[in-house]
């Protein structure tokens, strides 16, 4: 295990405060630097119409890899009111054949747009 | 005197120009008046009344100039072989001046009687008709008349002896000995050769390549096999190649000196075959040791004599190719510490620009030997070591060396220093086979230093992915791109968020800021997410920030990245305060002490759920800090007591604790090896369908070629798993066989 003890960028102003408030708190958070990962709220991560994870574009889009796609505004997600989910792109090919979630068989209709 | 022709005496008029052109042919002086006279005398023979008497006098004038030669060969032979050049020469000299003061004289005859008959230029460049054969009847102008008949009677007559004795003059020269004939009687007579045929159009050369460099060039290719024979016997190809090169220069003077210019060339071709092509054998036995030793004069000579010689590179080519390989692989063979990455980066390119420059001095930057440099580097860059069993580090260690370059970090080396190091290792890059293999270690440290806010400079960063970029094009630097974008839509969400909170008089109790980052951009690994329970002073931020997000975004989820997350914590319970920059998991064992001042590791790791290795990981980080005291030796997560440090000091008052953050561990390598070989899978896949959609149909053998032509940018796919990609494909139903042959695709739509 590797641990080091680095001095910080800036000195510190508050060094004195130290004595003068004896009722502070023994441990003060100041300050939280977070990180999160935001994904798609799928049940399955991978589509199933091209079998690419639905984080990635479908197989097409990468395929065409699209100059002007620095997010993937294009290539989003869309959930049927059987709550499954596909590529929107993927989707939108699987129905003008056949108008039912491949994987239940419903009657296919879009309950939501990814965003 | 009138200009209308008239009756002419014949025999008068030209007992008067034969007179003056003896005087003329021979340079005697010729009154200017007796000049003029005849010079209308030659007039009005040619518009002679009743009938043109222009045949006649070109008849006479050609009696006259063979006999004037005839004499001039009896005078040229008086004296024997021993004056024969001297006196040819003379003659010659005064010969030909005078033929062309002739010529003058005969103006009229040769522009109004001569050139009449001939064919113009043109008809004898494009050859419509072989003037050989049709001037031979024909007349001539004067000028050509009078070298013509010195050809016939003086050089054919005399023209085989003459060279002998050239020759023997020419020998003589090379011995270093004094001239017996006068060196301009010599190179006078040569070049005489070829100024008799100065009127011909064509092949002006003919006689002078006959005569004379046919018989010079077999006896100089004589001399310079016994040159060469008597050179070799010393054993040295040093010496050897250096009176070679100084031959060479010395007969390219002397031909220069003596001979037509159109022959320089053919002389060294000469040399250099006898000299250099003939003993190839014997200058390649020290090759090796030349370059061995780096002997750059020898090698510069060499070059330059083996270059004319067709195919003889090939040889000193791969020597020094392998030498550069050899060279290379002992430079980053063995190497060991902390700072191999460096080492192997820097120790390349020190090879590299070592013999960039070497074959730029050496061999002028032969494109042969470039092509060797590029080949050698190539095969070190991406040697595999153990004979290929064990793994090519060199897209991990280039990754590694721009990480440690555009890293934060204490070292003082200028911005401009950084750019020109980061400019250097795309020369290694360009090398590299596996370049998503690089790209995949890339964008990990990448991530860790936007993450970490570890950046020097996002100009520095932005640089790189443009250099990246020009390299393999856009895909290769997409993913990137889509981190730094990340980057600054999470600077707007914290703006956004604060106005929110704002808005909705929302106090956090902290200061909050975060990075929200796309899943799949990041190359930070799914089963990274450990259970955690969160401290309750974070709660509400997390809260707010999940309200706030799923508002502003549609069918999306958060996952909280805790191991990735830092907080600053005041310690006010020690004599000075301190400000500490912690990681999440560290902040929570911490936060833990408020109530006690020791705790079991077995209640901590209870209260916070968090899993034996993050744990262990981080209290460690903590007893070696100092912060907290073991009473144990080893860290034990069921025995070991925790003590909250009450005496703790530190001279500064801001400090860091880091558990490993940065730090590869063998583990994420592999793990790094092991996701590229899915993204290739993608990849290839991605081409074939793109491939296939423009083709509709295709054979098996071509598509195969393109999809390796097409992914050799980023990196050099086996033939299985092309082969492996086309199946899962036809699984998948994109393509499929057509029905004629298994070995055709066809795409579906």
């Amino acid at each position: 295990m590797f641990t080091k003890v680095a001095m910080a960028d800036e000195n510190d102003n508050e060094r004195m405060d130290g004595d003068n408030q004896k009722l502070e708190k023994m441990f003060t958070l100041k300050k939280w630097n977070a990180v999160a990962m935001w994904s798609w709220d799928v049940e399955c991560d991978t589509c199933a119409i091209c079998r690419v994870q639905v984080m990635d574009a479908c197989l097409r889009c990468q395929a065409e890899s699209k100059k002007d796609s620095y997010g993937k505004q294009d290539c989003v997600v869309v959930w049927g009111e059987c709550n499954h989910s596909f590529h929107y792109c993927c989707m939108s090919l699987w129905v003008k054949q056949n108008n039912r979630c491949p994987l239940c068989q419903q009657e296919w209709s879009i309950q939501r747009m990814g965003k | 005197m009138s200009l209308k022709p008239r009756q002419v005496d014949f025999n008068a008029t030209w007992g008067a120009i034969r007179d003056t052109i003896r005087g003329v042919i021979t340079l005697d002086h010729v009154p200017r008046t007796t000049w003029n006279d005849r010079f209308s005398d030659v007039y009005s023979l040619c518009v002679a009344h009743p009938e043109p008497l222009a045949d006649k006098l070109y008849a006479e004038t050609k009696k006259y100039l063979i006999d004037h030669v005839a004499q001039l060969l009896r005078k040229v032979q008086e004296d024997g072989d021993q004056n024969l050049v001297k006196n040819y020469f003379h003659y010659w000299s005064q010969y030909s001046v005078g033929s062309e003061y002739l010529h003058s004289l005969y103006l009229y005859l040769n522009q109004q009687h001569i050139k009449v008959q001939k064919m113009s230029d043109a008809e004898i460049i494009y050859g419509i008709v072989d003037p050989s054969c049709t001037s031979q009847g024909d007349q001539m102008e004067i000028g050509e008349l009078a070298l013509q008949v010195w050809q016939s009677n003086m050089i054919y007559p005399l023209g085989q002896r003459l060279v002998t004795l050239l020759l023997e003059a020419i020998d003589l020269d090379r011995a270093g000995q004094p001239p017996t004939i006068p060196l301009d009687a010599v190179r006078g007579t040569i070049l005489s050769f070829v100024e008799v045929q100065v009127y011909k159009k064509k092949s002006q050369l003919q006689l002078y390549v006959e005569l004379f460099e046919g018989r010079f060039l077999n006896a100089s290719g004589e001399h310079f096999k016994r040159d060469a024979a008597l050179l070799l016997q010393e054993r040295d190809v040093s010496l050897y190649m250096e009176r070679v090169k100084a031959k060479i220069e010395e007969e390219l003077y002397r031909a220069r000196k003596f001979l037509h210019a159109s022959s320089l060339q053919k002389v060294a071709h000469r040399c250099e075959q006898h000299m250099v092509a003939e003993h190839l054998q014997f200058l390649y036995s020290e090759c090796q040791n030349m370059v061995k030793y780096e002997k750059k004069k020898d090698l510069s000579n060499m070059y330059d004599l083996l270059k004319s010689v067709p195919n003889a590179l090939i040889v000193l080519v791969d020597t020094v190719f392998d030498h550069i390989k050899n060279q290379g692989l002992s430079a980053i063979h063995n190497l060991q510490g902390d700072s191999v990455h460096i080492n192997f980066v820097e120790n390349l390119l020190t090879v590299y620009e070592k013999y960039k420059e070497l074959i730029k001095e050496v061999f002028k930057s032969d494109q042969n030997f470039m092509g060797a440099l590029d080949k050698a580097c190539n095969s070190v860059i991406n040697h595999r070591p153990n004979e290929g069993r064990s793994p090519c580090r060199s897209p991990e260690l280039l990754a590694k060396y721009c990480d440690t370059l555009l890293k934060k970090s204490s070292k003082g080396i200028s911005e401009s220093e950084v750019d020109e190091k980061l400019t250097k290792s795309i020369i290694i890059f360009k090398y590299i086979d596996d370049k998503d293999v690089f790209q995949k270690f890339y964008s990990r440290s990448l991530a860790k230093r936007l993450i970490h806010q570890q950046t020097q400079s996002m100009d520095a960063e932005e640089a790189m992915i443009n250099r990246l970029k020009q390299a393999c094009g856009y895909e290769f630097t997409s993913k990137l791109h889509r981190m730094f974008t990340d980057m600054s839509v999470s600077s707007d969400l914290n703006n956004k968020f604060q106005e929110f909170t704002k808005q909705e008089d929302i106090d956090l109790g902290i200061n909050f800021g975060i990075y929200v980052l796309q899943a799949g951009a990041w190359p930070l690994g799914q089963a990274v997410v450990t259970p955690f329970a969160l401290p309750q002073q974070l709660e509400k931020s997390v809260q707010m920030f999940e309200t706030f997000y799923h508002n502003r975004f549609n069918g999306r989820k958060l996952t909280w990245l805790h191991h990735l997350c830092q907080a600053e914590l005041k310690l006010g319970y020690l004599r000075k305060t301190y400000v500490v920059t912690v990681q999440t998991f560290q902040m929570a064992i911490l936060l833990l002490f408020e109530k006690s001042d020791s705790l079991s590791c077995k209640e901590i790791r209870e209260t916070l759920q968090l899993n034996s290795e993050q744990f262990k990981r981080h209290a460690i980080s903590l007893v070696e800090s100092k912060l907290l005291l073991s009473d144990t030796e080893e860290l034990d997560e069921n025995e070991t007591n925790l003590r909250l440090n009450l005496d703790y000091s530190n001279k500064r008052t801001k400090f860091r604790i880091t558990a490993a953050i940065q730090k590869e561990t063998p583990h994420e390598v592999e793990q790094t090896i092991n996701s590229v070989e899915e993204d290739r899978k993608m990849y290839l896949q991605a081409a074939i369908v793109r491939i296939m959609k423009s083709r509709k149909v295709l054979k098996h053998n071509l598509l195969i070629q393109e999809v390796y032509a097409q992914s050799k940018v980023s990196f050099v796919p086996s033939i299985q798993l092309i082969k492996k990609c086309i199946e899962s494909l036809i699984d998948k139903q994109y393509i499929e066989r057509t029905p004629y042959s298994s070995e055709e695709y066809s795409y579906v739509a």
